[in-house]
């Protein structure tokens, strides 16, 4: 359903893996903003964005440049991340409907 | 006795000032990792009927928030009439405006128990279809007891096409899974059509699912809100006429007057979850400086007004589901690919 | 499949709708275009027997 290509990550005289635009089909504002605000906290992470090119056309393209590390470890990080994110709410709503 | 400002405060807040809204303090969301929102998120539920739910999300980001009411809204599926066969439609009801209406009928059915259909043009099976038919023939009404009335409910029968005569027809083995009670229009008392002596409706109806991103009859919810927790504090005290006043400028519940010993009446805040925001504070300019009127920026105020197919506590967490589900699709694919 | 009419083996009659009175009239070739009750001479064609699929949307 949602694949992801990555795009140019070019940067003159950057290595290439620090630097990534990657590009969601099928996805829009509800994950690019929740990955962005969750990728953009990491230390190791110099810039994060994201963008949806052109309404019509359902793709999202996120971009990450990191210090040193590769960006789509942090991008795979990010999703981790929000996937735990997820788990908590869930435990704590099923906690408090269970309990009230 | 003077009060201390509630500005002094070192939590942020958001201060709704008479021509902007200012923030006290920088809202940390800088170090927003997931082990302090393990730590500091709460939930704690107000209300939970058959069709609405109240909760409060504390010390949860705007990103997430937003994340799982956008979910709710476009990526929570539901059942809905999809395709209209129409045999006969000698009413004046429009084809295409009836199958219109036909399709924002919302069904009891649960989604769960459905799969998608793989594409449009397959062949509904009953694990991703629900047929319905809906007969009805507008009559003259010959019984003699009304026959003095004019009006039209006792002119004709069937005059009125609600959605009650929409009839369930089980295909395969839907009739041992389901019960008529469980698929089938919400509500029994939509108004489809309207006809005359001499009209009729022969249409079939096959509803299928599919979520809100693809066509809003599909979205669970009538609608999903949040809002920023108000908080009200009084920086000195009003008492008489301009506390009367300043109860007036909110809304029912926020602020109360409390009597005295001595006969004065004296206001102070009731509730201030009830506050709407209107800073009607600000229009009258001796009371403007007794409040200042505050948004708690990490707790939300959740709503989900179901719309009746799922309860709103199982459309929230379909919705966290959801989420989770995409971001493990995203994960499986980047560790394919590398 | 050279006719442009129906006309198959069953030939039904042409049934048309009054203007007025909504009464249907069977009119044959030929046939002066009138309502039988009313003297109408406006008719209307009744709706077709083919299935119509909609989306509902």
């Amino acid at each position: 359903m949602n694949c992801c290509f990555k795009l140019s990550g070019t940067e003159v005289g950057k290595d290439n893996d620090k630097s990534k635009t990657f590009v969601f089909q099928d996805e829009g504002h509800t994950l690019g903003n929740a990955l962005r605000c969750v990728i953009s906290n990491y230390p190791d992470v110099q810039f994060c964005g994201y963008t949806v090119p052109h309404p019509a056309e359902s793709k999202m393209h996120f971009r990450i440049q990191t210090y040193n590390g590769k960006a789509i470890e942090a991008l795979k990080k990010g999703l981790e991340d929000l996937m735990q994110l997820c788990d908590i709410t869930l435990d704590k709503f099923n906690h408090e409907l269970a309990s009230s | 006795m003077t009060m201390e400002s509630p500005l002094a405060e070192q939590k942020p807040r958001i201060v709704l000032q008479e021509y902007k809204l200012a923030q006290t303090a920088p809202i940390a969301k800088d170090h927003f990792t997931v082990k302090s929102f393990k730590k500091s998120f709460k939930i704690v539920i107000i209300r939970n009927e058959q069709n609405e739910m109240e909760f409060d999300m504390i010390g949860i980001h705007p990103f997430l928030v937003n994340a799982f009411r956008r979910l709710i809204l476009s990526d929570v599926p539901t059942m809905s009439i999809e395709k209209v066969y129409i045999s006969n439609n000698t009413s004046v009801i429009q084809d295409e405006v009836l199958a219109h209406r036909l399709g924002l009928v919302p069904l009891k059915a649960d989604p769960r128990l459905f799969d998608y259909k793989e594409d449009a043009s397959a062949e509904s099976n009953e694990n991703d279809s629900l047929e319905f038919e809906l007969k009805i023939k507008c009559t003259y009404n010959k019984e003699a007891n009304k026959k003095d009335s004019s009006r039209a409910e006792d002119m004709y029968k069937n005059n009125n096409v609600y959605s009650r005569h929409i009839k369930w027809l089980p295909v395969g083995n839907q009739k041992e899974r389901f019960k008529e009670s469980e698929v089938g229009p919400i509500d029994d008392n939509i108004l489809l059509a309207k006809m005359r002596p001499g009209h009729e409706l022969d249409l079939k109806l096959v509803a299928v699912k599919g979520c809100g991103r693809d066509h809003a009859k599909f979205s669970p919810v009538a609608t999903v809100f949040y809002r920023l927790l108000p908080d009200v504090k009084l920086t000195r005290p009003v008492e008489g006429e301009a506390a009367l006043r300043l109860q007036s400028c909110f809304s029912p519940g926020v602020i109360g007057i409390r009597h005295e010993k001595d006969g004065k009446r004296v206001a102070y805040v009731d509730n201030a979850r009830y506050d709407t925001c209107s800073r009607n504070a600000f229009r009258h300019d001796d009371i403007k400086d007794a409040v200042v009127a505050t948004k708690i920026p990490d707790h939300f105020v959740f709503t989900i007004e179901s719309v009746g197919a799922l309860r709103p506590d199982v459309i929230f967490t379909e919705a966290i589901t959801i989420l989770k589900n995409k971001c493990a699709a995203l994960l499986e694919e980047l560790e394919s690919t590398g | 499949m050279s006719e442009g009419s129906s006309k198959e083996p069953q030939k039904t009659p042409m049934v048309y709708i009054c203007g007025e009175c909504h009464n249907e009239n069977e009119i044959r070739p030929r046939d002066p275009i009138r309502c039988r009750e009313c003297g109408y001479r406006i008719m209307y064609k009744k709706r077709t027997k083919k299935l119509v699929v909609f989306d509902a949307r």
